[in-house]
Order: structure tokens, then sequence, then C-alpha cells
């Protein structure tokens, strides 16, 4: 029988996706982000990116419109179930999304170079179509 | 005669794997009422179809894009 292979390192890597209800001040959604990124116990602190309040594509509940943060961080799998628990019973959290963040999303970062070299070619480039 | 197939436009803007959280990248792959377009309609190559579905699919749970689009209420 094959043995189970046995992950060297038990951490993974996660991106959360949180819509927070927008009519919460500032201050208090960076104090709730913060207060819930310690319930993972982190050994390094968790990336947070702000994309702010934002129109919701349809209407979820009561909400329009939602503050959207995302956190990136690693930790092993096994805290996930309690941490879940807790983002269901904040009344301030509309929605969340908790995915494995193990591929590079997007398109990688370009050198000035190839920045460059695209500017060049940009006249038959059709990605800039609004 | 066969037709000339079709670049896959998410290879050719250097996309490895496809950001769920890019709307505006997949609302270039649906459908006016919202639906994934089909990978023989848009060009897209099969490894990226996979994960535009995928994508498209978060990105509606997360409010981006819509389930059903012209609708109101």
């Amino acid at each position: 029988m094959a043995k189970l292979k046995i992950r060297r390192n038990p951490t993974r890597q996660y991106e959360a996706v949180y819509i927070i209800d927008s009519a919460i001040e500032d201050a208090a959604i960076l104090e709730k982000l913060e207060k819930l990124q310690s319930l993972l116990n982190l050994a390094t602190p968790a990336e947070i990116e702000h994309w702010g309040r934002r129109q919701l594509a349809y209407k979820i509940g009561r909400h329009d419109t939602g503050y959207y943060a995302i956190a990136r961080f690693e930790t092993a799998p096994a805290v996930l179930p309690e941490f879940e628990r807790a983002l269901k019973l904040d009344e301030g959290i509309i929605r969340y999304l908790i995915s494995l963040a193990e591929h590079e999303l997007g398109a990688p970062k370009l050198s000035d170079d190839e920045l460059a070299s695209r500017r060049r070619a940009g006249d038959d480039d059709d990605d800039d179509e609004d | 005669m066969r037709r000339q197939k079709k670049p896959c436009p998410i290879t050719e803007a250097g996309i490895r794997y496809v950001d769920y959280k890019d709307d505006r990248l997949l609302a270039r792959f649906i459908t006016d009422y919202g639906k994934i377009l089909p990978s023989r309609l848009s060009g897209v190559d099969a490894r990226h179809q996979r994960q535009l579905s995928k994508a498209v699919k978060k990105a509606r749970f997360l409010a981006l894009l819509p389930y059903v689009k012209g609708q109101t209420g």
C-alpha cells in the first residue's frame, strides 16, 4: 500500500476576501480586520489589501454596497474551521471567501524592457478596449 | 476549408493563472446575460477556460459579477 505523503511544511497559503457592511465606519472596519487576523495566530502578519466600498453586482440581503478587504496569510488548515465559525457569527461580515492561493494569479509583473516593447507594439494591442 | 484557430486572449495577455478578483478581465468572457462565454466563441485555450469558469463562479459569489445580468431587483 502506498504510504501517505506527509507534507514537511504543514501550512498553506490562503487568500481571504471579506465583504464587510459598508455602514460600519472605517476605523471600526480596520479594528475588525485586526481582530480577525489575531484569531488565526499567524507567524507573520497577514498582508491586507483594501479595496474599500464597492457596489455589489447584486443585492445581498439588504446590502447594495460592501467594503472589500483581501487578506493573504499562511496557516495550518486545521485552524480554518474555527476561524470560519467566527466569520459566520460576525454580523458585520456580509460574505467571505477563503481560498488557497498557491498559484500566482494574473499576469506576472513585467520588467521595464518588456513594458517598453509592449508599448511599442501598442497599436495592435486590443487589451485596452472599454 | 478550416477556419484558422483564434489565439487565446488570456495567454496573449500573459496571464498564467486567471484571477477571480479581476472582474474587468472576467467581464470580457461572459455573455450579455452573465453566462460564461464558450471557448469556441472566445478562443480561450482549454487550460485557461477551466481556470476562467472557476474564477467566474468565485467572482459571482463575491458579488463582483452578477449571476444574471439585466434583471431588475
